[in-house]
């Protein structure tokens, strides 16, 4: 899966941020570390004209998933 | 002034009030809903309440509206309204998350709207998840947990408070899946209206601080186990009568065949 790749200070500008009253932003890492955002289609239609458009701009990579956490869960 | 024929000006359709208010809550939203989608709605509404199905009810997710704002609503109160992340698509058809990174927020914490001894989610699919731990919907933390899912780990399973898992074969196409525990020791997993499986065991407390999520599983305040089916109907709300259920499948079922979905 492909997406946009982010920088540790591009991954706290916009983790959890609303692009909608209903929408926020959700980054996750992959298997090295590296933060990754997926937009649907819809997303980047939602951003083209706001301030997050620079998102649209950020270096995309395939994304390889870290393994899955245990299950049930260890805490 | 009068005018002539004035009595027959078209009527709008009537709706049930709890129907009127979830379609001011999508407008409020910034949503839209269809007169379809809207007759539907109301269907719904006035099935599950002539099932006595409407009162056990916390959160109804209809996913109608094909927006995130539609979609977010509560149909059953303006509380639990969802908050969405970034992955998901929204149709006519249902909706999607992307399977690895998108879920939805129902801000609704177990402990505090069910009992361990009384409760029941479910959710139903026209596109099967096919992500190998992919989770439709729950939240659980290590002592806990409150979950079903249709296909994650080669099986279904209801775990509605933890105790004895009802787990049953894993199902890939779509459909209605529902767990339902109705006392401190039993809980069953229903497939399309009909049990699956029980589970029979003493029980844990709900959970106490997370909320339960759509698309993915809270683990523990870190949503993971993204699902990628594609979703028409969620639900969440007190235990669940093996009778409850097959109204409540039947009702689901004429609300998205009315739909074409």
């Amino acid at each position: 899966m492909i997406g946009y790749i982010l920088t540790n200070e591009e991954y706290n500008q916009v983790q959890g941020e609303f692009y909608t009253p209903e929408q926020f932003f959700n980054c996750v890492a992959d298997i090295n570390g590296v933060w990754y955002l997926f937009l649907s289609t819809q997303d980047k239609e939602d951003i083209l004209n706001t301030t997050w458009n620079w998102i649209l701009t950020l270096p995309e990579g395939e994304y390889i998933a870290p393994p899955a956490p245990p299950f049930p869960p260890v805490v | 002034m009068l005018f002539p024929f004035s009595f027959l000006q078209a009527q709008g359709p009537t709706y049930d009030a709890d129907a009127l208010a979830f379609f001011a809550r999508v407008t409020a939203a910034g949503g839209s809903l269809t007169l379809t989608e809207k007759s539907a709605v109301n269907t719904l509404v006035l099935s599950m309440k002539a099932n006595s199905i409407w009162t056990p009810m916390k959160a109804i997710y209809p996913m109608v509206g094909a927006s995130a704002a539609a979609c977010a609503q509560n149909l059953k109160s303006s509380s639990f309204t969802g908050t969405f992340t970034s992955g998901w698509t929204f149709a006519s058809s249902g909706v999607t998350p992307n399977g690895t990174s998108a879920y939805m927020d129902t801000n609704l914490i177990p402990s505090s709207n069910m009992s361990n001894s009384s409760a029941s989610m479910g959710f139903a699919d026209n596109v099967s998840n096919t992500q190998p731990s992919g989770i439709e919907i729950g939240v659980q933390s290590a002592t806990d947990g409150m979950t079903i899912w249709s296909n994650a780990f080669g099986v279904s399973n209801s775990r509605i408070a933890r105790g004895a898992d009802a787990s049953s074969v894993a199902f890939t196409t779509g459909g209605r899946l529902y767990g339902s525990r109705t006392t401190a020791t039993l809980q069953t997993l229903y497939r399309n209206g009909v049990s699956v499986a029980t589970g029979v065991g003493a029980v844990t407390p709900l959970e106490t601080v997370y909320t339960i999520t759509l698309g993915g599983l809270n683990l523990s305040g870190t949503p993971n186990l993204f699902a990628n089916g594609r979703y028409t109907f969620y639900f969440i709300g007190d235990g669940l009568s093996g009778t409850n259920i097959t109204n409540l499948d039947s009702a689901i079922v004429t609300f998205n065949t009315s739909l074409s979905r």
